[in-house]
Formats: structure tokens, C-alpha cells, sequence
């Protein structure tokens, strides 16, 4: 009995510090948000910084979203012709496969990848800039980190993620494709005409602003862990993990609310 | 034990209370500096030394207590108003804080960059002045991790002092050094003092503190217990202070 009761203990102290700790990830982003607002529109503004982070956080991921995107493509191309054979919908493929890499699979796991490589690379850099005493020393040479740092970081995120978003989508259909021509033999141009010509612009949009959103949460994910990184090297890793783990999280929960909230908006 | 200069100080610190979490670092420090003079702040590890230069500057705010430089408060400014007294005051990092994608010039022309009109060619010329000065001419183009220790709290230093800062703060600034940094850099700060800056060190390092320092301020315990002129400390009848110099317990 007496064991049972602190198991019951333990789990509800993990829990508690759990949403402690979420508590105080709301708060502290909360902050760095109203901080970069105020940042964003004082003097100097960083514009070599902004395109540097463009290429870093943007252009360089553009493999691994390449990557992604051409594999989903094709895996859903595979998966839906052969399922949908059975009942004589094979034909569908190309709206099936075209619609969910726009509305869903393009943005999310676009976002999904961008969170594991550049989230994990801002909480990196900025955590050892921490540990390291570098942010002080920005502090202390009379310029701002948020301004430095924070603000190029969050804006080349906005810029980039929907451009790699679109990027994806294109990929992933023309990866649809390529396995509905070569696996379903259906005709290329009857896919590009089912495929891309029966999409509403709603459905492109739906895509952008989900991706849009999704970037600003990688963004001061990454950045608030990784400013707040103390501990040395254990630390540096710890923030890491914590960046990944909480804006995949928060990309896959934000994705469910944004979905419902475009579809009570779309049936109206 | 106290012998304070006739003039108005240039940097007032009153009442000062700081505590992080449990642990209470500062129980009231009062203390003035004055232009022109070099301070060493003496003491024990974990006591408060090092919080309080960073205090000085901005980094850290106080519980409780006031801050004034040139008779400006600091400890309510905000972070951009804080900006104007940054660029007076410098900060030398412990272990020189350098910005480790950035080159050795790079790193001494951030602050001119950032703060001047300066033209490339000038900044260029003033980095590599200051460079000499401190005897790392031919560094500028290595990066922070290519440097040893010594170097690169040299390069710290070369960085913090580019700006002609009025004040200097240095957090123990030879702890670790061979002789010919530790040299380097007690001459830079004598050749700041020459120039009239004033200097501000925590230092565990006797030699630099009797060689170079006007004052020194004893810290116990998050308070002041001894202030007076560097002759006086070293003479100082207090137990803790002798047994401080002489490396004794206490």
C-alpha cells in the first residue's frame, strides 16, 4: 500500500513539475515575443544578419525538406493506389496525395524537420553563446542580444518556412507523380490536371499560414531555451533536446487546433 | 579603515542588496569610486565580488540599493537606456568572452561597428593599433579557438578598451596567466590609468594588486570589511585581511 502511494507521489511531482516547467516555457516565450516586438522596430536594424539566417536556417534545409517531401510524395502515392484499387478509386490518387501534402503533410513535416535541424542548431548556438559568457559580452558591448540574435533568427523562420512549404509541395506531388506514373500507370498530365488544377487557393493558404506559424514556434523555441541555457555542456544539450522535443510537440498539437479551427472557418 | 580621495566619486554604490534564490550575496555594500584610480576588490570565492562589477554595469540589477554613475542611477535603466553608459563602461570577461565565429578583428572591430561612423579603413587601422599596443600583432586574422588562454584574455581586454572606455572593469583578469600575459596585461591597465581611465579589478592576484591598485575593498560575507589605500590593506591588523594576503585560513 505504502508503495503504491508513492508511486502515485512520484507521478504526480513529475507531472507538476512538467507543467511547472511548461509554465514557465509560456511565460519566458511570452516575454521574448513582447521583447522582439519592441526590438523589431528600434534602430539598427540587421539586415546582412536577416539574409545570413536566410541561407543558414532556409536555404540549407532545403535537402532534407527535398528529401522528405519526394519520399512522402511517393509513399503516399504507393499506399493510396493500392488501397484505393481494391474499391475501383485508383483515379482519386492524385487529389488524395495533392490535397494532404498542401493542407497537411507539406507543412508539417516540412516544419517537423526544419524544428529538428534548425531548432536544434539556434538552441545550440545561442546555449553555448550563453555558457560561454558571449551573450553578456554583447550585453556588455552596448548592443542587444534579442536584436542581434533573436530578431534575424524568428524573421528569416518567417520568410523561409512557407518558401520551403511550397517548395515540399511542389517536390511531394511531382513525387506522387513520378510513382502513380511509373507504380498505377496513371498518365502524368491526367495527374497534374486531377492533382494541381483541383485545389482551391484556400487550400494553398491553409498550408502557409499553418507553416507560417509553425516557424515562429521553432523560432522562439530555440531561442528561448537557448538563451536560457546554463550548466555547461550538459546544458548546451539539454536546451537541444528540450527545443526539439517541445516545438515537434507543438507543431503536432498546434497542427490539430488550426486544422479545426480552417475547417469551422471553411464550412461557413 | 578608510581613505577616500577629496574629490567627488565617479561611480556611487549605496545599500546594495542581492540575493539569488537563498544564497545572499550582497548584504549592504557601500562603496565609492573615484576617476582615475584603480580598485581591487579582494575577497573570498562565492563573495560577491564578481556580481558586483557585473552590477556596475548593468548586467546584474540589485534587490535593493542604488547605483549612480556621473551621478546617473543605473539599477532602474532598461537594457536599450543602459546602451550610452556601456559604451563609457567596459567589462573584461573572465576568460575574455570573444566571440568564437568572429576573428580576432573581428571580435576589436564589433564595438566600432557597431557604435561609430568609423570608415573600414579606420576601423581597420585602429584595430591593428590596438592590437600592437597589447603585443598581438599578427593575430587578427585567427579565430578565438586557434589563440591560447593568454591570448585571448588579452584579445578581451583589446576589445573592452578599443571604445576608450572611461572606466574599466575587470574580472580577474590574470587568475590562470603566465608571467608575460599577467605582465602584458597589468601594463595595459597602468598605461589606462596614465591616460586617466579608471579601473576596477577582482582579482585573487597579490602581485597585481600591490603593483598596480590606488585602493583595494575587502569583501566578507556580501559586505565590505575592510577599504583603504593598498599600502594600508597590506598592512592591514585585520585577521581575515592579513590572513587573506598571507594565504592563510580565516
Amino acid at each position: 500500500m505504502d508503495r503504491a502511494r508513492k508511486f502515485i507521489f512520484m507521478g504526480c511531482e513529475s507531472s507538476l513539475v512538467i507543467l511547472v516547467e511548461f509554465l514557465e516555457f509560456l511565460g519566458g516565450t511570452a516575454n521574448l515575443l513582447y521583447a522582439s516586438i519592441v526590438a523589431l522596430f528600434r534602430r539598427p536594424f540587421y539586415f546582412r544578419l536577416l539574409i545570413e539566417q536566410c541561407y543558414i536556417l532556409g536555404v540549407k534545409s532545403s535537402s532534407i525538406v527535398f528529401i522528405t517531401a519526394l519520399s512522402t510524395g511517393m509513399v503516399m502515392s504507393l499506399q493510396f493506389g493500392f488501397g484505393l484499387e481494391r474499391f475501383g478509386g485508383k483515379l482519386y490518387v492524385p487529389k488524395v496525395v495533392g490535397l494532404s501534402i498542401m493542407r497537411e503533410l507539406g507543412p508539417v513535416l516540412t516544419c517537423l524537420m526544419i524544428a529538428a535541424r534548425v531548432g536544434a542548431g539556434i538552441a545550440a548556438e545561442l546555449g553555448s553563446m550563453s555558457v560561454t559568457q558571449q551573450i553578456d559580452a554583447i550585453r556588455a558591448l552596448g548592443t542587444d542580444p534579442i536584436k542581434r540574435l533573436v530578431i534575424p533568427r524568428v524573421l528569416a523562420l518567417l520568410i523561409m518556412t512557407p518558401l520551403l512549404t511550397v517548395f515540399a509541395d511542389l517536390v511531394g506531388i511531382f513525387g506522387g507523380m513520378f510513382i502513380s506514373n511509373a507504380e498505377l500507370f496513371i498518365h502524368p498530365d491526367f495527374y497534374y490536371h486531377e492533382a494541381i488544377l483541383s485545389l482551391k487557393t484556400s487550400d494553398f493558404l491553409v498550408g502557409i499560414i499553418k507553416t507560417s506559424f509553425f516557424g515562429l514556434l521553432i523560432a522562439f523555441t530555440g531561442c528561448y531555451y537557448g538563451l536560457k541555457t546554463e550548466g555547461g555542456t550538459q546544458g548546451v544539450g539539454q536546451a537541444t533536446t528540450k527545443s526539439v522535443v517541445t516545438s515537434s510537440l507543438l507543431i503536432v498539437v498546434s497542427d490539430f487546433v488550426m486544422t479545426k479551427l480552417f475547417w469551422i472557418f471553411e464550412r461557413k | 579603515m578608510k581613505e577616500t580621495p577629496n574629490h567627488k566619486p565617479l561611480i556611487e554604490i549605496r545599500g546594495i542588496h542581492k540575493k539569488f534564490g537563498n544564497k545572499i550575496v550582497h548584504r549592504g555594500i557601500d562603496l565609492d569610486i573615484y576617476e582615475g584610480e584603480v580598485l581591487a576588490l579582494m575577497g573570498g570565492s562565492g563573495c560577491g565580488k564578481s556580481v558586483l562589477l557585473r552590477m556596475i554595469v548593468g548586467l546584474e540589477k540589485p534587490d535593493q540599493g542604488t547605483l549612480k554613475y556621473n551621478g546617473k542611477s543605473l539599477e532602474a535603466l532598461s537594457e536599450e537606456k543602459l546602451i550610452p553608459i556601456r559604451k563609457k563602461i567596459a567589462y573584461v570577461f573572465q576568460y575574455g568572452a570573444l566571440f568564437d565565429s568572429f576573428s580576432v578583428k573581428e571580435n576589436l572591430a564589433y564595438p566600432l561597428r557597431e557604435h561609430t561612423q568609423l570608415s573600414e579603413q579606420e576601423i581597420h587601422n585602429k584595430v591593428m593599433a590596438t592590437l600592437e599596443r597589447l603585443g598581438l600583432k599578427g593575430t587578427e586574422n585567427l579565430y578565438p579557438s586557434g589563440l591560447s588562454g593568454g591570448m585571448q584574455r588579452r584579445v578581451g581586454v583589446a576589445r573592452s578598451i578599443i571604445m576608450n572606455p572611461e572606466v574599466v572593469l575587470y574580472d580577474e583578469p590574470t587568475t590562470g596567466l603566465d608571467p608575460f600575459n599577467t605582465q602584458q596585461i597589468l601594463k595595459t591597465i597602468l598605461h589606462l590609468k596614465q591616460q586617466g581611465t579608471t579601473s576596477v579589478l577582482v582579482t585573487h592576484d597579490m602581485h597585481a594588486i600591490f603593483s598596480i591598485t590606488d585602493r583595494v575593498a575587502f569583501l566578507k560575507e556580501g559586505q565590505i570589511l575592510a577599504l583603504g589605500s593598498t599600502e594600508q590593506i597590506k598592512n592591514s591588523t585585520i585577521k581575515e585581511v592579513s590572513s587573506f594576503i598571507h594565504g592563510e585560513s580565516y
